[in-house]
């Protein structure tokens, strides 16, 4: 019993992650590296 | 070469709409053509042929009971039967609760000295008169903010502006309509037959968080300006307690696809109007002398409670 839930709760939890990582494949947006650099060199207080 | 593969797929989901809706007002018996409620207590049969009047005037021939309840029998003080015989009117002695379905049994119906078997007849409200008071029950007459006291972290947070109020009103719509819609699905063909209802509420925070992402991640590339508008509005919607509210509601009552559709929808359109109402004062507000110590949430805290007020007046309405 427990180990069918388990099991079940396992199942749609994958299904869900990969359908994610799919669509975050498929929709990718690709961002300026050079955005991430700046704000990492900003003093970043606020 | 796209607009009319898109025209026709619009036209297929409406034809597969109203079948569903012819669909759901069939009754359950091949002699039995049609079943409805008349006046505010009686009920009207109509068969497909004439039937026997001694069998249909005896008021024994039937039983009826809401579907809730099949203990408890309906009390029937009279039946009539139409000049062609088709149509036998059930008087009951205390008006009808149309809101809930009822059950009729037509023990061995006779028609021409045959019998034809007995018959469980299900007498709902014209269906899709029932869809429309769920979406307006959850959108006014049980607005989840006013009545419910749902979601108001988020409700005072984004009401400052209207524009950012609107925006938040429709984003919440969109995500809670795929997460209501996603969370039915999983409940009633995944959880119920496993047995695992008391997962419930975890397996629907995840999938409110699910619908989150997704929407965000597809409109990033799709609609990058909507995207923007709606900003940091987006994650925001996951911190709403109507959102996970609806999904267990959904799985109390039942619901099929239709009412889960309806339920969400006035659910989200009602948050929207709640909202839109809310900033329309509090920008009015921001010109009046309100006293220091009622300054900024305060007050819309009264605010809210007025409109609460005010809507109470919607309390114990019923469409159709």
């Amino acid at each position: 019993m427990a180990l069918i839930g388990l099991a079940v709760l396992g199942c749609i939890g994958l299904f869900f992650g990969i359908g994610l990582a799919l669509a975050a494949h498929k929709f990718a947006v690709e961002a300026n590296p050079k955005v991430e650099e700046v704000l990492e060199v900003l003093a970043g207080a606020q | 070469m796209k607009i009319p593969g898109r025209k026709y797929l619009l036209l297929n989901i409406l034809v597969i709409f109203s079948l569903f809706l012819i669909g759901g007002c069939k009754p359950e018996h091949r002699f039995v053509k049609k079943t409805a409620f008349k006046d505010t207590n009686k009920i009207v049969i109509e068969f497909a042929g004439p039937v026997d009047e001694a069998w249909a005037k005896n008021r024994s021939s039937y039983t009826a009971c809401e579907k809730p309840d099949p203990d408890i029998r309906l009390k029937i003080i009279d039946v009539s039967l139409s000049a062609d015989k088709k149509k036998a009117t059930l008087v009951f002695a205390d008006d009808l609760n149309k809101n809930q379905p009822h059950v009729v049994t037509a023990t061995q119906i006779s028609s021409e000295g045959k019998s034809l078997g007995t018959a469980i007849l299900n007498v709902k409200k014209f269906y899709l008169g029932y869809l429309f008071s769920i979406l307006i029950g959850a959108m006014i007459i049980n607005n989840f903010v006013f009545t419910k006291y749902l979601g108001l972290c988020v409700f005072f947070g984004v009401s400052q502006k209207k524009s950012t109020a609107v925006g938040m009103g429709i984003t919440f719509t969109l995500v809670i309509v795929v997460s209501a819609m996603m969370s039915w699905f999983i409940y009633q063909f995944v959880l119920q037959p496993y047995r695992l209802d008391f997962l419930q509420i975890v397996v629907f925070i995840g999938l409110v968080s699910l619908s989150v992402q997704a929407v965000d991640t597809v409109l990033r590339k799709v609609n990058p300006l909507l995207f923007k508008a709606f900003g940091v509005y987006l994650v925001l919607v996951i911190a709403n307690c109507i959102i996970i509210a609806v999904p267990l509601i959904l799985a109390d009552n039942a619901y099929n696809a239709w009412e889960s559709l309806m339920l969400s929808l006035g659910a989200g359109l009602g948050f929207l109007i709640a909202l839109f109402l809310m900033s329309s004062v509090r920008e009015r507000l921001e010109l009046a002398n309100v006293p220091p110590t009622y300054r900024g949430l305060p007050i819309a805290f009264v605010l809210a409670g007025l409109f609460a007020l005010s809507f109470l007046g919607f309390s114990g309405m019923s469409i159709f």
